[in-house]
């Protein structure tokens, strides 16, 4: 019973970003003023928001134990945020890879303007080395965030990503979420413009970057 | 006089399943109860196999369908492969992944495993697989013996074509 609550509440989080972006994501959740999103929501893989985000005021401890600022690092950047975690064989390794590979296709300017910040949504396991290990597979430039949960799931509501604190079941498997979206801001107004669904693949970034880093449209 | 109550080879399946009391039990009744005969066996094939290249030696994922002609359903119950002792399979509920114990592949039908669907989860990696080799993997079902599959290694953001 408290299970099946859990994952009921699971799919109210999903409904509650109001984007279609599961096949089981359906459903009225209202009590959220959901993103608006301009166009077809399904059918585009990275979305113009009609309205734009604050990005998440996050102070955090990065992947060498160092405070982290959100607000103030990524001041003027264009940046990518999004909220995942390492131990994740599916869904979350391939988004990051999917933006390490556009990335790498960047002029070395544009690359080194650019923040990718990786939020983990398990900070029990993921710890600063843990996280560094993890995205030094993937881009060592990128930029890996811990700290309290309850931070973290506060930060992510913030700007509708619904995450839910890891549950450890009876047979010690620990069930957790990853954000379904990346956030991305634009260097110009520090707001959040864009989202990247889950089907964005690394050619959709490719080809949406170079705009996003000036701040324009993809 | 020629109406026929419920076989009793079709109940029989049916309460065994309930018995079992876990979620997709109802739906495996529902395909068995579907299809009557109970005679031929599930008529496995694996196709679209990949796995993307991992980003750490902690864990890697993988996926596949398997296609079921046949018209008894079967269960994808445990995976072995020298890649890893450790594998375990997983469905994906909204953006939350759980471990199961099997999944079923419905008679007449297919079982999916998609990024962002169910997958393969391997622990703890004997080596990294890098993309262009290729990983062994044993599918060991309820019914059907056991399948065995060359699984690709892709690029970390490869994704199949639809």
């Amino acid at each position: 019973m408290h299970r099946r609550k859990l994952l009921l509440s699971a799919l109210g989080a999903t409904a509650a970003l109001g984007l279609t972006l599961t096949a089981c994501g359906s459903g009225d959740g209202s009590d959220q003023p959901i993103a608006q999103v301009s166009g077809g929501t399904a059918a585009k893989p990275i979305v113009t928001l009609d309205s734009p985000m604050e990005k998440p005021d996050l102070s955090l401890t990065d992947s060498d134990g160092k405070p982290y600022d959100l607000l103030e690092k990524t001041k003027g950047h264009p940046t990518l945020i999004y909220f995942g975690y390492t131990n994740c064989p599916d869904v979350c390794p391939t988004t990051m890879a999917n933006i390490a590979v556009a990335v790498k296709q960047l002029p070395a300017a544009e690359r080194s303007d650019l923040r990718v910040v990786f939020v983990t949504s398990d900070p029990e396991r993921d710890t600063p080395a843990q996280l560094k290990k993890w995205l030094g597979g993937i881009n060592k430039d990128f930029i890996g965030l811990t700290g309290p949960f309850n931070k973290i799931q506060q930060a992510a509501r913030s700007v509708n990503i619904g995450i839910e604190a890891p549950v450890k079941k009876k047979n010690g498997d620990v069930v957790s979420t990853h954000g379904a979206q990346v956030l991305l801001s634009s260097p110009k107004d520090d707001k959040i413009h864009w989202m990247g669904m889950q089907e964005a693949t690394s050619d959709n970034y490719t080809a949406a970057l170079p705009q996003i880093i000036k701040g324009q449209n993809p | 006089m020629t109406r026929r109550t419920t076989p009793r080879a079709r109940l029989a399946p049916v309460s065994r399943r309930i018995a079992i009391g876990s979620a997709f039990a109802l739906t495996a009744g529902l395909a068995l109860a579907g299809c009557g005969g109970g005679d031929g066996k599930p008529q496995l094939s694996v196709s679209g196999a990949y796995m993307p290249q991992p980003v750490t030696q902690d864990m890697a994922g993988a996926y596949f369908v398997i296609k079921n002609d046949g018209a008894t359903a079967d269960k994808l119950t445990s995976v072995t492969s020298d890649l890893s002792k450790d594998i375990s399979i997983h469905k994906t509920t909204g953006n939350k992944m759980e471990q199961v114990d099997s999944l079923p592949v419905p008679a007449g039908g297919q079982l999916t495993l998609s990024a962002g669907g169910n997958h393969l989860m391997f622990m703890g990696l004997t080596r990294k697989p890098t993309a262009g080799q290729k990983v062994t993997v044993e599918l060991h079902f309820a019914t059907a013996d056991p399948v065995k599959v060359e699984v690709p290694v892709k690029p970390a953001d490869y994704r199949p074509q639809k």
